[in-house]
């Protein structure tokens, strides 16, 4: 009953033995230890569990494991780069946007995606791409700073 | 010298955080572990009459079952009061680790250890239990009654009150009320509502060989933690160690002590699997089996003096605890003496406080501990009597706000006041002169309105709180605390480093914290009660001035430097004309067989942070719709340590108080249970509903915290409900004294004023 899943998880090819039951988030964290991928309600409600498939967000609790066939994803870890934060990341520490950092890794890569597609949001394109995603502790305020201080950043890199 | 407190300094986990590389509880696996599913109660209040675990034991995979009938019933309570309650009174023990007799919907029979997640859910399902249900009671004003339904037979000390009836008494009330020219009463209703922390309760426990127990959790009190472990399964304590992993997804009070019961349930199973044993809360199960906060009534009277004098108030609250006691008894105290005795100079008070057991999930720690609860009911009281008087609001308040010198009820000095800064800077902020009491017509109409009050910076002298560290300097002169304190999001470890770093005179990032685990340091508390830097940085202070003076002594024979007017700054000890880094010191002490170390204790004093809220709000007089623009938050927190994170704490705690005032609410639908049993069934904030929030510290440089800090981690979320209603009063005309406003409720209080 098991099938291979084959895909790219942060620029590397996989191949796996996988148990087609299974949602893609328990593979990330349990199969590739990639356990930067949260899990906060396993029912694509809160977006703790958000990772980038073909560059869309999505909450990867609400993705059965075979649907990930072919397809290109990435998760927090694979957010670093030669070990240089991505500005998203900095912007998320130097802006005060984490508290107990649960919600982040979800947080930064909605923010990612919508970055990696409109360079310059408004503020309530900001707020519409991380709609999905909860976080108990900030207000949500400093998350926003941050994310529009590193579209700015990025914007000025280019 | 570069000084480090008041700077905003990145907190040093955020790279850890940020790239997801920091490890929670959810993150632990170990090799050999199995999972654990729970067995909940079906019903309100029951008794086992039969439970067959025999099919689900046969079940491949199937690693151990526990059930009431083998596993200790020692009682216990899941709550750390059951270690810090102070000597002479008996803390409530009324908890068990499974129950032949649930006591509310989701109350705990059964456990399953097994291979994976999916094996033990079958195996749940395979138990075969037999319930005869028993009458039950779900209100805390009906379980008050005679003819109610007993929570707690045996336990309880009178009907459904558990520990204690909370009686506050200053003065003499009754001839402040014959002294009193203007009197308003009021009697509001307020809801229970859930932490919903990002990290449901979790833990992995595993029994070693050798005798000791290893427990990765969720808790924000890892030493109280190992207690309550230790003691319910009569281990050493010294062979339990508890530890985060060491981050930890939020807390907001739900954890101090066990999580949900989440270490207790995994160590029953590791005990008699012996394999290590993992068991996450689904986000059902935190919803509707753990904590919240304690939702009931509250009642009270206040009397004044034509001019506004406050001369007697009277406030009585019933809160509704649930079916086990948990914080119950400790939160009412607070409700009495923060919510409703701290604020204003009224020469008579009384306060009864009640918490009442229901047959409901528990109501226990969450945020502001009772304060907010009863600074509601205070403050609903103040603008009735503003009215009356036909005084301002802030006026009326700042006549009567605590002063320095006034003695009061607390059990120790009032210390630094910032309240009526707080008030003038909130009311600037919001533009109360401008907006407040103009004539509001149409559809969408705005008002402002401001509440305010205190709370506390620790437990002490109410509860045991006391807490211990070690410093001591490594062989190259850079530095280790070990602080048995966790780091549950508010940044405490980057702050404490900050001051430790001051105290020191060495840099920054040369210093270390060991924290969130018991064998990182020594006896601590945890994080709670708005403590973790105020009382974590007065017994680094004791500790530091120990340290430098072993170090200065030292260095003064070895050196052959003057000890008088010797310094330690930027990481340079200097005396006179001489000096040495102390990498070079340390280094030369430890070939001759020296280590600077210290361990200290202490109590805290406790300090009192003040704060005011103003909102400014939009009410949709045709949809019921209540938006919140702005909140001008200030807070006196002595000093501030680190703004940014100030600013986290407060912002933070302001959304929680709008999800209060404005949306959330668990509701309780009878034979079946709460309703909200997860995110899309209650209302939290998210991005797209956050108001404006002006966070404005206040800086009173308290006497008895060093530096002036006081506590700032649960008072953001304190004042912003009443200030919201304030504000819809202020718009609408109406007064609503029960919460959240939901468009529902605020219709019909419109279409009812219409009518009338
Ligand atoms: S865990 Fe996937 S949305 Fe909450
Ligand atoms: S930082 Fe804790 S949930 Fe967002």
């Amino acid at each position: 009953m098991s099938e291979i899943l084959k895909c790219i998880i942060n620029d590397e090819e996989i191949e796996a033995l996988v148990d087609p039951d299974m949602r893609l988030v328990d593979f990330l964290r349990e199969r590739m230890q990639l356990t930067g991928t949260k899990i906060g309600c396993k029912k694509g409600e809160c977006g703790a569990c958000t990772i980038i498939m073909d560059g869309k967000a999505v909450n990867s609790c609400m993705v059965p494991v075979m649907r990930a066939s072919g397809s290109v994803i990435q998760t927090i870890e694979g957010v670093e780069k030669n070990g240089r934060l991505h500005i998203i990341q900095e912007e998320f520490i130097n802006k005060g946007a984490i508290q107990c950092g649960f919600c982040t890794p979800g947080m930064i890569m909605s923010s990612k995606a919508l970055l990696d597609k409109n360079p310059s949001p408004t503020s309530d394109e900001v707020k519409e791409a991380l709609g999905g995603n909860i976080c108990r502790c900030t207000g949500y305020r400093k998350i926003e700073e941050a994310v529009l201080s590193a579209a700015k950043r990025l914007r000025e890199e280019v | 010298m570069e000084s480090y407190v008041g700077k905003n300094i990145p907190r040093n986990d955020g790279y850890d955080k940020a790239t997801g590389r920091g490890k929670f509880t959810h993150d632990i696996f170990l090799p050999h572990m199995l999972y654990a599913k729970v067995l909940r109660s079906p019903y309100a209040h029951a008794k086992v009459t039969s439970i067959d675990t025999s099919e689900a034991e046969k079940l491949k995979g199937v690693r151990a079952v526990c059930t009431f009938e083998n596993t200790t019933n020692k009682l216990f309570n899941t709550s750390a009061s059951v270690v810090t309650t102070n000597p002479g009174a008996e803390p409530v023990r009324d908890q068990t680790v499974f129950t032949g007799e649930p006591k509310y919907i989701g109350d705990e029979i059964a456990a399953v250890a097994a291979d994976t997640e999916k094996i033990a859910e079958e195996a749940v399902k395979l138990i075969k239990v037999e319930y005869e249900e028993l009458p039950y009671v779900l209100d805390p004003l009906e379980a008050l009654k005679d003819d109610a339904p007993d929570v707690q037979p045996e336990l309880a000390h009178k009907k459904n009150i558990c520990g204690e009836v909370i009686e506050i008494n200053f003065g003499d009330v009754k001839e402040g009320f014959e002294e009193a020219e203007e009197v308003v009463e009021a009697f509001v209703k307020l809801p229970r509502v859930k932490q919903a922390q990002m990290e449901t309760h979790a833990a992995v426990a595993s029994y070693k060989g050798d005798g000791t127990l290893e427990v990765y959790s969720t808790t924000q009190t890892p030493h109280p933690t190992k207690m309550i472990i230790a003691y319910t399964f009569d281990l050493p304590e010294s062979k339990v160690h508890v530890k985060n992993p060491p981050y930890v997804g939020g807390g907001f009070g739900v954890r101090i002590g066990i999580s949900g019961k989440a270490e207790i349930i995994a160590t029953a199973l590791t005990l008699k699997a012996k394999r290590p044993v993992k068991y996450v809360y689904t986000r059902e199960e935190d919803f509707i089996a753990s904590d919240t906060r304690h939702g009931g009534y509250l009642k009270g009277r206040l009397g004044a003096k034509k001019d506004g004098t406050f001369v007697a108030l009277d406030t009585t609250a019933w809160l509704n605890t649930g079916a086990y006691a948990t914080f119950g008894v400790e939160l009412l105290g607070v409700c009495g003496a923060c919510g409703t005795a701290g604020t204003y100079h009224v020469p008579n008070l009384h306060y009864s406080g009640y918490p009442v057991y229901t047959n409901q999930q528990t109501a226990g720690a969450f945020r502001g501990f009772g304060t907010p609860q009863g600074t509601f009911i205070v403050e609903t009281l103040v603008d009735a009597m503003a009215k009356k008087l036909g005084m301002d609001p802030i006026e009326l308040r700042k006549m009567n706000t605590m002063r320095e010198e006034d003695k009061n009820w607390f059990p120790f000095s009032v210390g630094s006041v910032g309240i009526n800064e707080c008030l003038d800077r909130a009311a600037e902020e919001i533009g109360w002169k401008e907006k407040r009491g103009k004539c509001k017509e149409g559809k969408i109409r705005r008002g402002v309105g401001i509440a305010c009050g205190t709370h506390v910076s620790n437990a002490a002298p109410f509860c045991v709180d006391y807490n211990a560290v070690t410093l001591r300097i490594e062989q190259d002169g850079s530095m280790v605390v070990q602080s048995g304190i966790p780091e549950i999001g508010p940044g405490s470890t980057t702050a404490l480093l900050q001051v430790t770093a001051d105290e020191m005179g060495i840099d920054f990032d040369k210093i270390t914290m060991q924290y969130g685990d018991t064998k990182a340091g020594p006896f601590d508390i945890g994080s709670h009660a708005t403590r973790t830097l105020y009382t974590v940085s007065q017994v680094i202070d004791k500790a530091a001035k120990k340290l430098k003076a072993d170090i200065f002594d030292y260095t003064a024979e070895l050196m052959k430097m003057e000890r008088e007017g010797m310094k330690l700054e930027g990481g340079v000890i200097t005396s006179g004309e001489k000096s040495i880094s102390i990498k070079a010191l340390a280094y030369e002490a430890h070939l001759r067989g020296k280590q600077f170390i210290v361990s200290e204790c202490l109590v805290p004093p406790n300090s009192l942070p003040w704060y005011a809220q103003a909102a400014e709000v939009e009410v949709d007089m045709e949809t019921g719709m209540v938006k919140v623009l702005k909140v001008a938050a200030a807070h006196d927190v002595g000093k501030v340590v680190n703004p940014r994170l100030a600013e986290g704490q407060i912002e933070g705690g302001v959304i929680q108080g709008v999800g209060y005032a404005c949306r959330e609410e668990m509701t309780y639908v009878d034979n079946k249970g709460f309703y909200n049993n997860g995110f899309h069934k209650y209302m939290l904030p998210t991005a797209d509903d956050v108001p404006e929030i002006v966070p404005i510290l206040v800086e009173s440089n308290d006497p008895k915290g060093i530096y002036g800090i006081k506590g700032i981690g649960e008072v953001g979320v304190c004042p912003t409900a009443p200030a919201i209603v304030s504000a819809v009063e202020d718009a609408t005309g109406i007064r609503f004294y029960e919460i959240p406003m939901t468009p529902g409720r605020v219709l019909k209080a419109i279409k009812e004023k219409e009518k009338a």
